[in-house]
């Protein structure tokens, strides 16, 4: 008995890290490692503006000098478009820096977590709690 | 200008009839009509458009904190568009500057601001074992099933309430929704089939609207983390409009299959006005599911 009430807090605690990385989703996000982050330099070859999620698929070269593409998972477009998103906000062949969660499972996967756009501007990207805010200044 | 556009890629008529040219009239009738709104389409669809009928401050903010509106019957009017009233919070840190989502806490865990948490029965204490052993890859929701009231007060998508002297209909962005509140006096049903929503029929004490829900199916999830609710629930939705920008859902869960006691949980609702809803098709292009843990 006391084994399972201590699994069960377990539980839990563990689901609650878990879905504290969920990010603009509308379910559990375990599928994505928020601590294994990855930066990519790279082209866009298409942003493929669907539900439940928009995916930002990049060309890029990896550490070999090898050509990979990646398929990096954003909120859906409805919530992009609530952020001032449009559907051709990435344009293919225009240069991205992406940071992302990597998925736990598979490779040039990931789920982007800060996009800045061949100027370097940040688009909305909507992930949560992947950094703690700032503490906020005490005031005498 | 999307006429412009037309008639500039378009063939040259060499002949024009007597309708072509009432056509062409029209047409730049509505051109015009569309020229002059312009600023509303520039940005995307109606969101920004402003909602009508909302009492504002001077300079067109809408005014919250107004008295709740009223049908013509002298209750509350719940009429408008929905969600979680969580405020967005954006930060910089370094130099990655991140805008956070609006997300309900109660989206992960209903109970998550309940003393000790819901008071899970062995059984659904076990389901939740087996649901957190797949990560979200046997949650109906990351599946595209139906977003299930009322586990869909407290997701990411836009709920947009029609409400009549008869019935309330919620309307919910994900998969294009629908659940129906019949206003008119009937029963529950007995013995009903079960669904995703059950079948719910409203009530008012005083202002508030208490609705009953049963025939609810047996194998619903209440949040991300998979507390479940069951084909032996009863739930009361008691919603008050606090004023205009503000309701309060009361989510009150009977179900002792899942559940060793009743229990309630209050959540908020804030209205979002000079926006509209918009469709969410899960099915359209779901791959979440193959990246959870495979078999």
């Amino acid at each position: 008995m006391m084994a399972k009430t201590l699994s069960f807090r377990l539980l839990v605690a563990g689901v609650a890290l878990a879905a504290a990385s969920a990010a603009g989703a509308h379910h559990s996000q375990s599928e994505f490692d928020f601590k294994s982050t990855v930066e990519v330099e790279g082209f866009v070859t298409n942003l493929d503006w669907r539900s439940p999620h928009s995916r930002l698929y990049v060309e890029a070269l990896d550490a070999q000098g090898k050509t990979v593409n990646w398929d990096f998972e954003l909120p859906s477009p409805m919530t992009l478009m609530r952020r001032g998103w449009k559907r051709d906000s990435l344009k293919p062949g225009e240069k991205v820096k992406i940071k992302a969660a990597t998925a736990r499972h598979f490779p040039n996967i990931g789920y982007a977590i800060v996009i800045r756009d061949g100027s370097g501007k940040p688009l909305f990207t909507g992930v949560t709690q992947i950094y703690e805010p700032e503490p906020q200044a005490k005031t005498p | 200008m999307v006429y412009a556009g037309r008639r500039k890629g378009g063939d040259t008529p060499v002949r024009r009839s007597r309708a072509a040219d009432r056509s062409s009239v029209i047409w730049r009738w509505v051109g015009i009509v569309v020229l002059g709104l312009a600023p509303a389409i520039a940005l995307a669809q109606w969101l920004g458009y402003p909602t009508p009928g909302i009492p504002r401050k001077p300079g067109g903010a809408p005014d919250m904190q107004a008295p709740a509106p009223r049908t013509r019957d002298g209750h509350p009017d719940f009429s408008g568009i929905w969600f979680a009233n969580v405020p967005s919070k954006d930060y910089c840190k370094e130099k990655d500057c991140v805008q956070e989502e609006r997300m309900a806490r109660e989206q992960i865990n209903l109970g998550i601001k309940m003393p000790g948490g819901l008071p899970y029965t062995e059984w659904s204490k076990q389901q939740m074992v087996s649901r957190r052993a797949h990560g979200g890859r046997d949650d109906p929701h990351t599946y595209c099933k139906p977003p299930n009231y009322p586990r869909a007060w407290t997701l990411p998508q836009h709920t947009k309430i029609i409400q009549t002297p008869d019935e309330m209909v919620l309307l919910h962005e994900f998969n294009a929704a629908y659940r129906e509140v019949y206003l008119d006096g009937r029963p529950l049903p007995v013995d009903p089939n079960p669904t995703w929503n059950g079948y719910s029929t409203g009530h008012w004490e005083g202002d508030t609207l208490v609705i009953e829900t049963n025939g609810i199916r047996d194998d619903m999830w209440l949040d991300i983390q998979g507390s479940p609710i069951t084909e032996s629930a009863r739930v009361t939705e008691r919603l008050k409009r606090v004023n205009l920008g503000l309701m309060k859902v009361e989510i009150a869960v009977n179900d002792p299959k899942a559940y060793t006691r009743p229990w309630s949980v209050t959540i908020e609702m804030a209205l979002q006005v000079d926006t509209q809803m918009l469709e969410e098709i899960c099915m359209d292009n779901e791959q979440d599911v193959k990246l959870y843990r495979p078999e």
